[in-house]
């Protein structure tokens, strides 16, 4: 029977091995911030030959794709997670886009559907971009006209007073009595 | 042509709706928190099939819509359809105080502020959320609506 020693040094032994292995696979300096947690930072232009690489060793699940607002940076931050049954690790690939203009290819050549469905709700909800990716059609919104509800800069308190009360209605009064 | 048998018959309004709303059949459309807080009207404490009160899971076999919880422009389209698809005499209930002002979410985007501009409702049920107590008061309102009916 292995003690809970011996069993974590194996484990840090197996971590470090794939963390050497990973780097030279995706030519990326990848981190292990926690135990099971793999995260590496790269350039929106190599996401693809990466992403490939990543699930030719072994990085066969796409669990989420999920964006961050940075309105002071100016930047979109996409963050793509990936499973591995495998090595039963995690790896976090995360990639920072211009917010002007939020485009990047699509990983549906890689993860067909799944991809396809994480990349829809992105661009609905972020307005992002993804060349390759044919159907970015709304996933949960219908007959939406306005910006991309996620956005920072989006002022929905604003968007609402305008869309659905009315100042002169003595109901509707208080809420434009609301401070920010 | 109908009404002139109508009148000559005798036949009313009310003597019609007395036919027909006798116990409430109930369908329910519940988003969010409004089915979890209303569970407990079908369970055994207050038990709502002691009042005749049913949950069917047809809209066609039913006599009142329960609309609970916030409604989103989405899920109001369904509410809309599922509307139409009762047979009159038809009521319907806005229970919680989301379905009036938009309660909590006042201030979404994409919740219905008010929902008797989508749908004619017959009566709101206050509260966050309502009472099981409030909701057979109201049920039994439909009726006395119906005793209140002029009979002409």
């Amino acid at each position: 029977m292995m003690s809970a020693k011996d069993k974590q040094s194996k484990n840090k032994v197996v971590e470090e091995k794939l963390l050497e292995d990973l780097n030279s696979k995706l030519s990326a300096s990848v981190q292990c911030q926690k135990t099971r947690r793999l995260f590496v930072l790269i350039d929106p232009d190599q996401l693809v030959d990466t992403c490939t690489k990543a699930y030719e060793s072994g990085f066969e699940h796409l669990s989420t794709i999920a964006a961050t607002d940075w309105l002071e940076e100016g930047k979109i931050e996409l963050t793509y997670h990936l499973w591995s049954y495998s090595h039963n690790h995690l790896l976090t690939i995360k990639t920072k886009i211009d917010r002007k203009k939020p485009k990047i290819s699509s990983i549906n050549s890689i993860w067909g559907g799944n991809a396809e469905t994480c990349e829809r709700e992105c661009h609905e909800l972020f307005g992002v971009k993804f060349k390759g990716n044919l159907n970015l059609t709304p996933l949960f919104l219908e007959d939406w006209e306005g910006p991309p509800p996620f956005l920072k800069d989006f002022n929905w308190r604003e968007y609402v007073k305008k869309e659905d009360y009315d100042q002169s209605n003595p109901r509707e009064k208080v809420y434009f009595e609301v401070k920010k | 042509m109908a009404m002139k048998i109508a009148k000559k018959m005798k036949i009313t309004k009310k003597k019609v709706m007395k036919i027909f709303v006798k116990s409430v059949w109930v369908f329910n459309w519940f988003n969010s928190c409004g089915f979890t807080e209303l569970v407990p009207v079908v369970g055994s404490r207050w038990d709502m099939e002691r009042f005749g009160l049913v949950a069917v899971n047809s809209p066609r076999k039913a006599d009142a819509l329960f609309i609970a919880g916030y409604q989103t422009h989405k899920s109001m389209k369904r509410a809309q359809q599922i509307y139409e698809q009762m047979s009159n005499p038809k009521f319907v209930f806005a229970l919680g105080s989301c379905t009036m002002t938009g309660g909590m979410y006042w201030d979404s985007y994409n919740t219905v502020k008010r929902i008797e501009d989508y749908v004619p409702v017959f009566m709101y049920i206050p509260g966050c959320p309502p009472r099981p107590e409030a909701i057979f008061d109201a049920v039994h309102k439909v009726i006395v609506h119906v005793d209140e009916l002029p009979d002409e």
